[in-house]
């Protein structure tokens, strides 16, 4: 009996110290938020995607004057915008789950949230003022 | 015990199958379009500034570097859509038995191929 509870001690201490060490490492604390919020911007992304894509496809070619007219205009600003935000988004969520499976040290896997979460910030920030910009015609 | 852990466990320890060739081309093609966001935004900046700085863009998009890293982001792009589009269909419960991912792999892969294709048609021909 002694030795069936030390055994069993010893399991629990082992299961204990190992789902520590995954609250600390593997879980993103917020799952079903994540898991949500990937999914709908996926959703959202099939067609903001799709339309920028082909509008990229007819500016590819084209000078600064026909770039900024379009932007300039309410509907292609509106999609620009919520296009980069979503991306954005659902960038930041992606790259959280590939970190979070491949950075298995603490330090580097919290500077490198905290550098995917910056850029994408900055990058979002940018490109809603360059678009605002341009819709605005300052 | 000496485990071995996620990046390295392919060629050594698991066989390369379409499933999980198809499966690490999606986190692949993923990556690859978050940097095409750092260039995505750079260029609406670029747009909204003008002058010098837009010149500069083009020029580099012109390029036959700018063409290449536009011709991967493509192939990105339309790779992660028709995936990331079987992954909404299996969230939804549909899609998986072996055969039907099986068919499903090989129906996106040559989406990818055609979509890619027609829009660089359609690039090739407007210019």
């Amino acid at each position: 009996m002694a030795n069936t509870r030390s055994l069993s001690n010893a399991t629990a201490e082992r299961d204990q110290s190992v789902l520590r060490r995954v609250r600390h490492l593997g879980s993103a604390h917020n799952g079903l938020p994540e898991w949500r919020l990937q999914r709908g911007t996926a959703l959202a992304l099939i067609p903001l995607g799709l339309y920028f894509v082909a509008s990229m496809l007819r500016l590819a070619t084209s000078d600064q004057t026909s770039a900024a007219a379009r932007l300039a205009s309410p509907a292609p600003a509106l999609l620009t915008i919520l296009f980069m935000l979503t991306l954005l988004s659902h960038a930041v969520v992606g790259l959280r789950s590939v970190l979070t499976d491949y950075v298995h040290t603490r330090a580097w896997l919290v500077a490198a949230e905290l550098a995917v979460r910056t850029a994408a910030v900055l990058l979002a920030g940018a490109s809603v003022l360059a678009v605002l910009k341009l819709f605005l015609g300052r | 015990m000496k485990r071995p852990l996620s990046p390295f466990m392919f060629p050594t320890w698991y066989r390369f199958q379409i499933t999980s060739v198809l499966s690490i081309l999606h986190r692949l093609s993923g990556i690859a379009l978050a940097i095409g966001s750092i260039f995505l935004a750079w260029w609406l900046v670029a747009v909204a500034a003008g002058g010098e700085v837009f010149e500069a863009t083009h020029a580099f998009i012109a390029s036959p570097v700018g063409v290449t890293l536009l011709f991967g982001w493509s192939v990105a792009f339309f790779y992660h859509l028709c995936s990331g589009i079987r992954h909404l269909a299996w969230d939804a419960g549909y899609g998986f038995d072996i055969s039907t991912t099986y068919r499903s792999g090989y129906a996106m892969v040559a989406a990818t191929i055609m979509l890619t294709a027609l829009a660089w048609l359609y690039v090739w021909l407007t210019a």
